[in-house]
């Protein structure tokens, strides 16, 4: 290997993101191009008796108004298709879209919406998941039946059995909220029908191919009909999986002939696109005297919102990571994906492990408290090992490392954190400190530390694929090379990662490798920027792709090209009966570290240090890692302490970000510590695996566990905001004032 | 939003004829617009007044501190006498909103802003607005008052406003009948069945400047809020005091994010005046300056938060 793989090389894109020379969906817009807007339900179930649209019509400057009728198939989903293009009958949310009006300006358009005149019939809501699944619920889909989305069982061993076996058996209850991407560009994008009757449609994405095959479903039009190119992606974090705007401005662009533009506010994202699911877990654990959990039970109940989107693939992975990444012999999981009436819920960076391992890795602590064992030594005793059995009762795929990341979390936390509690201006974990006046201080200290574990690409027999094209040149020596590979670059750096893999392969320098990814008509598909997963498998469809092509070199083809399709190892279905199988062909793995500070007086929880450490099988480009998991920790600090997005009823309270709370800088630590370890993967390029998502997983659970080590309380409702911790603290204190 | 008139003016007298129930002032803008955006708000004419010079300046004499109404809370915040003198308002100024807010907040915008209650601010036609019910008070309230004032629960959103009133400062209003001074205590007022805003300026007036009296010997501003900077107060205290010989005289304490209007606590006032003020006595003063609060159903923990932030700020009075 040369000195390529590893370096830190600067982004590409990176300048022109912050000079203003990146040209994002929104930045495509042209004059000329008629400009859309939805007109959305408002209300979170009704029947639609009418819609008028004719004094929207009579509106200078509008040229249509779009309903159901005008779609000509009108369903679509990323994996089932229950979600109407434009609801003809009945809206089931209050972002449900009911009409696009198309008008020579945003300012027509968004005054004709408001001339749009829908007659509504309000029908009962239901917007809590538990009451979702009673049995006289009012139903969601009609059709379907019930409200039970999916139903995931898991079953190991006998759990009667464990935890009759148990000394000890804890119950808990946690829940979790909704989290919104907040990526900083909200959806834009145009569509045109070009010279060749292609029809167009330019955008932001995380998987070209997809995207195309459910706008060539909806219009009815052949695949290659329809071209998608992603213009530079302002953040993604599994927010565009779901179609959001790219098939209203397909649909208009189709229907008119016309080239059409439409732009989203703020608002509008908010209320428009899929958020990650809020789940709740109830569990019970059980364990013998020597720290060997014998068995766990739980139900997972997912809100899943109105339409399917993934629900039912975040409530698997939940599912199979209610026990975390420990192996347990028995166990009985029931996992539900629930339609309610609230926004849909799906895909976000982690897809449902977060959720699963809040409740897990807070369980594997209290566990080890009550048994009076240290929480870091109870998880040695029960963590994945190479060989384990999974919740499917089959071994874990190779390349197991869940042990030597926690050892190497703790080495580092010992380190560094004792090392800062010996500096003069700071005090120990779980001390209380004095203020001038002798008064005690309200600033109390704790350390926490969790474990997580998360697939690497798709997992329960999803059919996974990545292909890639590698086309070399020159006359005596390759002398530059075309790398067609359809990965969306969604700021996680996966170009000049595959591009540092092609370079490294075929043996060129880097800058005489050419990309070609954005265009589903002239790179092949990838799969999605999703699931941690472009690193491994585009990586390796990229690898072998240039080794085939390095071979027709040397057979004298000129230009030489390979395209190799890679499969990782085939995963299985969920059998509801048996629940055997291979649910993952790859994992990641992470332990974090955390100190925190809690002011008691007003429940702040500030988290001074993270130390995050990672096995990513092979670094390709160090700073991209380092950035990834930098980036993912603040991402996963807000989740843990302060985004709380609220529903009541149906309608969302907080579509603005004065009342939805990312973390600014001065939530951040002050030291974030990347550790990245590099364990090969058998599959991935160079041993590569994914890492984009597994920060994510342990940091509220190692935040919770060290504000309990601050204050001596224990708190199981995400996010963990001042008001629950403040809550939480007077709820001891009338404990210990009343004993009994 | 609804098509409008832009008007500029270049000094205050200007303003007053401009004024009526269709005409609003537009100073930074930094609240009138947003709610104009949303539809909340649709005046026919806005009357630009940010480049009234005379209204934008700091002046401290032995009067104390006049301060124009379009002076920003950047400037409140940075000016050497606020923030020796008042220091509770110099710290309530920086705690409010962001920098890039601050620069273009202005005082005498900040004193009306509008109730930032979510269902106000979202697809409502609550009772604030003119509709018939309140749909916090059953709905979802944790950022809701615990003193119950009005049929609304909405708190007083803005933060330099109590520490004015810990300061006991006034407002010089103009309107076509001439000028009057009315104390900040006094102009902010729960809203009423006829008049549904948190204050009480008629639409023909204009505020021309905040009179602060001369300062006390301590003062101070505490907020809680849901992340380390740029939020709203979950809840927020002013209190200022004269420490003589150790003791605390002339306290006053002011609770914000509690009410449809800060609120003097005055009972926990009399408590600690003329004392030396024990962290004991400071958290009996937190008892008694909530004793009559109730919270609704999502907000209980402003009870300990509120109580616990008055003695603090007293306990911080203390240490100087
Ligand atoms: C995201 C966000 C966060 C914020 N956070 C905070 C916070 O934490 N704390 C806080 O205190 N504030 C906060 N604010 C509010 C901000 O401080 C106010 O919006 C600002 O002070 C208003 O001043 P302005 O000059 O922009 O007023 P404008 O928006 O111009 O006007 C507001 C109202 O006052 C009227 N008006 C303005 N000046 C006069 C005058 N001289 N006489 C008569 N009427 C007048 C206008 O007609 C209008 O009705 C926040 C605002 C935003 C948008
Ligand atoms: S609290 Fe006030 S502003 Fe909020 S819904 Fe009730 S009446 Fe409206």
């Amino acid at each position: 290997m040369t000195t390529l793989l590893g370096s830190s090389l600067p982004r590409p894109d990176a300048l022109g993101k912050v000079t203003g020379d990146a040209r994002y969906p929104g930045d495509l817009v042209r004059p000329g191009m008629l400009q859309l807007k939805v007109v959305f339900a408002g209300r979170p179930h009704a029947r639609i008796v009418a819609i008028e649209t004719s004094a929207a019509l009579a509106y200078p400057g509008v040229v249509a108004v779009l309903t159901a009728g005008d779609v000509p198939y009108n369903a679509y989903g990323l994996i089932d298709a229950d979600q109407p293009v434009l609801c003809g009958d009945v809206v089931r949310f209050e972002g449900d879209k009911v009409a696009l009006v198309v008008a020579e300006s945003q300012e027509i358009a968004a005054a004709a919406a408001k001339l749009v005149a829908i007659t509504y019939e309000n029908l009962p809501a239901v917007t809590d998941p538990r009451a979702a699944l009673a049995p006289d619920a009012p139903l969601v889909h009609q059709h379907h039946g019930s409200n039970v989305l999916g139903y995931v069982p898991i079953r190991k061993g006998d759990t009667a059995h464990g935890l009759a076996e148990a000394d000890i058996v804890l119950e808990g209850e946690f829940s979790t909220s909704w989290q919104e991407h907040a990526f900083l560009q909200p959806e834009a994008g145009i569509a045109f029908v070009d010279d060749q009757g292609r029809l167009v449609v330019e955008t932001a994405g995380q998987w070209l191919h997809e995207d195309r095959r459910q706008i060539a479903m909806l219009l009815n039009l052949p695949v290659e009909q329809v071209v998608i190119r992603y213009a530079t992606i302002g953040g993604a974090f599994g927010g565009r999986e779901d179609l959001s705007i790219q098939h209203l401005a397909a649909l208009a662009a189709w229907k008119l002939r016309q080239p059409v533009a439409i732009v989203w506010s703020r608002e509008e994202s908010m209320i428009g696109h899929h958020k990650r699911h809020p789940i709740s877990v109830r569990c019970r654990w059980g364990a013998t005297n020597e720290g060997k959990i014998t068995a766990v039970e739980a139900e997972v109940i997912a809100d899943g919102g109105a339409y399917a989107s993934t629900s039912i693939e975040v409530t698997k992975v939940a599912a199979l990571f209610a026990t975390g990444c420990y192996e347990v012999p028995n166990i009985s999981v029931d996992g539900y994906a629930v339609y309610t009436n609230n926004i849909p819920a799906g895909a976000f960076r982690g897809f449902g492990a977060p959720q699963a391992q809040f409740a897990s890795e807070i369980m594997v602590t209290r566990l080890a408290h009550a048994l009076g064992i240290d929480p870091v030594e109870l998880r040695r005793r029960n963590i994945y090992r190479e060989g384990s059995i999974e919740p499917m009762q089959e071994p874990l795929p190779p390349g197991v490392s869940a042990l030597p990341v926690l050892e190497r979390c703790v080495t580092e936390a010992q380190a560094r954190f004792q090392q800062a509690a010996r500096r003069s201006d700071d005090h120990a974990p779980g001390t209380t400190t004095f203020g001038t006046n002798g008064i005690t201080s309200h600033l109390r200290r704790g350390i926490g530390i969790a474990c997580g574990i998360k697939n690497i690409g798709y997992s329960f027999g999803f059919p996974e694929q990545a292909t890639a094209t590698v086309e070399l040149h020159g006359t005596g020596t390759v002398e530059h090379a075309h790398v067609r590979v359809g990965a969306a670059e969604v700021g996680q750096g996966t170009h000049l990662a595959l591009g540092m893999i092609a370079a490294e392969t075929i043996g060129l320098p880097l800058d005489k490798i050419v990309m070609i990814t954005d265009d589903s008509s002239e790179a092949p598909n990838a799969g999605s920027a999703s699931a941690s997963r472009l690193t491994l498998m585009a990586g390796r469809a990229v690898q072998d792709a240039a080794v085939a092509a390095l071979l027709a070199w040397a057979d004298e083809e000129r230009p030489a090209q390979a395209t190799v399709q890679f499969r990782p190892p085939a995963t299985t279905p969920l059998d509801p009966i048996t629940t055997a199988g291979r649910p993952n062909y790859a994992y990641g793995y992470a332990a974090q570290a955390v100190e925190v500070e809690v002011n008691t007086l007003t429940g702040q929880v500030q988290v001074l240090r993270v130390i995050s450490v990672h096995d990513v099988g092979k670094a390709i480009n160090r700073q991209q890692v380092e950035g990834q998991i930098e980036g993912c920790v603040a991402q996963a600090l807000g989740y843990a302490l302060m985004e709380h997005f609220q529903m009541r009823d149906g309608h969302i309270l907080t579509p603005h970000f004065s009342t939805y709370l990312l973390p600014t800088a001065l939530d951040m630590p002050t030291e974030i510590v990347p550790v990245v370890l590099e364990l090969a993967d058998p599959q991935g390029p160079y041993g590569a695996r994914g890492v984009a998502e597994m920060p994510l997983v342990p940091l509220a659970p190692a935040i919770a566990a060290a504000i309990h080590d601050a204050v001596g309380v224990w708190l199981t409702e995400q996010p963990m905001t001042p008001e629950r911790v403040l809550m939480a603290l007077g709820a001891q204190q009338t404990k210990i004032e009343r004993p009994g | 939003m609804q098509p409008f008139i832009h008007i500029d003016v270049a000094n205050s007298e200007e303003v007053i004829p401009l004024l009526d129930a269709r005409s609003r002032p537009l100073a930074g803008g930094t609240d009138m617009l947003p709610l104009m955006k949303e539809g909340i708000v649709a005046p026919e004419r806005l009357i630009n007044i940010k480049r009234a010079g005379d209204l934008r300046y700091i002046r401290a004499d032995e009067d104390g501190l006049h301060i124009g109404a379009l002076t920003t809370l950047d400037e409140l915040d940075r000016h050497p006498d606020v923030r020796r003198d008042y220091t509770t308002l110099a710290q309530a100024a920086a705690e409010a909103a962001s920098p890039q807010l601050r620069n273009m907040a202005t005082l005498g915008g900040n004193l009306l802003q509008q109730a930032r209650c979510w269902y106000y601010r979202g697809d409502f036609h609550c009772w604030l607005k003119g509709g018939e019910l309140c749909h916090a008070r059953d709905g979802r309230n944790e950022y809701h008052a615990i003193f119950d004032q009005s049929p609304c629960v909405a708190v007083y959103p803005s933060d330099p406003p109590a520490a004015l009133m810990a300061l006991e400062a006034n407002l010089r209003i103009v309107g076509p009948q001439g000028a009057r001074l009315v104390p900040v205590a006094e102009f902010l007022q729960p809203p009423s069945a006829e008049r549904r805003t948190l204050h009480t300026l008629a639409p023909n007036e204009l505020i021309v400047e905040v009179h602060v009296p001369k300062g006390p010997s301590g003062s101070v501003y505490l907020k809680a809020m849901d992340r380390a900077t740029w939020a709203y107060a979950l809840a927020s205290v002013a209190v200022a005091a004269n420490i003589r010989d150790g003791r605390a005289h002339n306290v006053r304490i002011v609770l914000g994010a509690v009410s449809n209007r800060p609120i003097r606590a005055l009972a926990a006032e009399e408590l600690v005046e003329g004392q030396l003020i024990t962290p004991e006595l400071a958290r009996r003063a937190g008892e008694t300056a909530l004793a009559a609060a109730r919270a609704l159903e999502h907000n209980h923990y402003k009870l300990p938060l509120t109580r616990n932030l008055v003695a603090q700020a007293l306990r911080d009075i203390m240490a100087g």
